[in-house]
């Protein structure tokens, strides 16, 4: 069974070789092909070149375009800052009013560097690959994108005391969130991760996830060539699970395994794909058999065993430059060990 | 006093900001502007940060309602200030920053708005800040204690930086170093691994730690002396 077969059969809950491994390896091809992060998140072949290094190393089932949301800020103008072991910043939003933002242009899919950078890693990947890996485009959700634009104090305060100024923002962003994804399909990825940190109850309260932030999802997602995957940006979702369950072509939720994930599967109902795992950005800090052990606690989870919408993934952001590459390969040694009970 | 407290925190949780500005305006006509701080709106403070403390069910978002309800109710207080009235004791003072390469000014500025409220005299160096320029800032203005805030692992690192600034010029323990951002929230470790003094998991606890965190720096030159 290749990647692309062990996903698919994740997907249909068919009969599996092993759980599919699916490591944020976004930022760390950079380190495997010793490449500088100006040129590693500005030129698509570097790019490539990084993933496939990361697929030769660790054969993940999945390998991701760029993970570098501030480079969609650029794309609207955000000033950028880049560091020597990081995905480039945000130094500066490009918005700062709503009535700078309704007079702006959205950025062309066609002739933007930032977003034409997305489109060729993708593209080259996907040729890099043959078919033998999944490929994921990582793009924040669209509820995310205006704090890339406006900064984050200012889309809370629209999304708070502006509401039909949100909404109208929130429009507009998905003309290009819609757009850009399904440009990405069409250059070779096969599903979408999307990072949704405003519909976290660590920001905002039930009540505006529901009324706004919902609506607008939805209308996006539904208008999407290819599926997508839920992703809890770092921070907690079970309590807002709810909210997001049901949405047009959201096939997987990505959640931390600490929030519960047996919980999580009950929200869901049994279709959906569950992604859980230990937190990519903490994985330089821990032992290699720590991670061996936080893996095999979660794959051998009563639950867990007979999931088979199951994946092991690493959470959080992007697994940092610095963690040695032992600590992912646990990670593997883990679902080896842990193997595949599941009748 | 109770039935205000209950209500304005009604009115956070609703993000209800105009509502809360009338609720409070109406009280400080009746009572005073000179008592709008310290009889209202710190205790509703301190409650709430009680409160959500122990609750799973707090956001980012009732935080900086929270904290714009508390700079409407500022600005109204100074607006309104007689002459020779104190509002609130002079507390600090203190410099907060975003450390070296860290962009994310959310926290910082409720952080801000709360150490304010409760009488700290903030020196806000802003965003992208050195060890350097703190320590210096700390040195040159006679601050005990220090904010730093950063929002992810790769920036919270740099703060190791300013403890090693703070340790060089043998300041540790008269300067106290404060940090906070959501990556605290989720690397529980961190906050020891970078050598802070202490942290709060709110902004509304910031004037608590830092509260403490003055008192300790006292303590430290007591012990010396």
């Amino acid at each position: 069974m290749n990647s692309f077969e062990r996903i698919e059969s994740t997907i249909k809950g068919d009969p599996l070789d092993r759980r599919a491994f699916i490591p944020i390896l976004s930022l760390y091809g950079a380190r495997m092909t010793s490449c500088s992060i100006k040129k590693f998140y500005s030129d698509p072949e570097a790019y490539t070149a990084g993933q496939m290094a990361v697929y030769d190393e660790f054969k993940p089932d999945m390998l991701f375009g760029p993970f570098a949301f501030a480079l969609i800020g650029a794309a609207f103008g955000s000033e950028l800052k880049f560091s020597e072991f990081e995905a480039p910043n945000i130094k500066r939003p490009g918005v700062l009013s709503f009535a700078q933002w309704e007079k702006m242009a959205l950025p062309d899919i066609d002739t933007n560097p930032y977003l034409l950078y997305f489109r060729e890693s993708i593209r080259l990947i996907s040729i890099a690959c043959e078919g033998k890996v999944q490929i994921a485009a990582c793009l924040p959700a669209p509820i995310d994108i205006p704090a890339l634009v406006f900064g984050m104090d200012r889309w809370l305060e629209l999304v708070l005391f502006e509401s039909e100024q949100a909404e109208l923002v929130l429009d507009k962003v998905n003309r290009f969130f819609v757009q850009l994804a399904n440009c990405l399909f069409d250059e070779g990825a096969m599903v979408t991760f999307l990072p949704c940190g405003y519909a976290s109850p660590a920001i905002l309260p039930r009540n505006l996830v529901e009324s706004l932030l919902r609506p607008k999802l939805r209308q996006a997602l539904g208008q999407l060539k290819g599926p997508s995957i839920l992703h809890h940006a770092g921070t907690i979702m079970l309590d807002h699970l709810d909210i997001l369950t049901g949405l047009p072509s959201a096939i997987g939720y990505a959640l931390l395994h600490t929030e519960g994930l047996s919980k999580a599967r009950q929200i869901l109902g049994p279709d959906p794909i569950l992604l859980s795992g230990p937190h990519g950005p903490s994985l330089d800090q821990l032992e290699s058999s720590q991670i061996e052990q936080i893996s095999r606690s979660i794959l051998e989870d009563r639950d867990r065993e007979k999931d088979r919408h199951f994946i092991l993934v690493t959470l959080g952001a992007d697994v940092l430059y610095h963690t040695p590459p032992e600590n992912l390969h646990a990670m593997r040694k883990a679902l080896a060990d842990v193997g595949w009970n599941a009748s | 006093m109770e039935n205000i407290q209950s209500r304005l925190l009604e009115m956070i949780q609703k993000a209800d900001r105009q509502g809360a500005n009338n609720l409070l305006a109406a009280w400080s006509e009746e009572h005073g502007y000179e008592k709008l701080l310290k009889q209202i709106l710190i205790p509703t403070l301190q409650h709430i940060g009680e409160e959500w403390r122990t609750s799973e069910n707090f956001s980012i978002a009732q935080s900086y309602v929270a904290a714009k309800i508390v700079e409407d109710a500022l600005f109204m207080t100074l607006k309104n200030k007689k002459d020779n009235v104190n509002t609130v004791s002079e507390k600090g003072p203190v410099v907060i920053g975003n450390i070296e390469d860290d962009f994310h000014s959310l926290g910082r500025r409720m952080v801000k708005t709360f150490l304010e409220a409760d009488g700290w005299i903030v020196y806000d160096l802003g965003n992208d800040v050195t060890a350097e320029e703190f320590v210096d800032t700390a040195v040159e203005i006679g601050a005990r204690v220090i904010g730093a805030s950063a929002m992810m692992k790769t920036t919270a690192y740099n703060i190791k930086k300013l403890r090693k600034e703070l340790d060089r010029r043998n300041l540790s323990g008269h300067i106290q170093l404060a940090v906070g951002g959501a990556v605290f929230m989720v690397s529980p470790n961190l906050e020891k691994e970078i050598g802070s003094d202490g942290s709060s998991s709110t902004a509304i606890d910031a004037p608590e730690l830092f509260d403490e965190l003055w008192e300790a720096s006292l303590q430290q030159e007591t012990v010396h002396e």
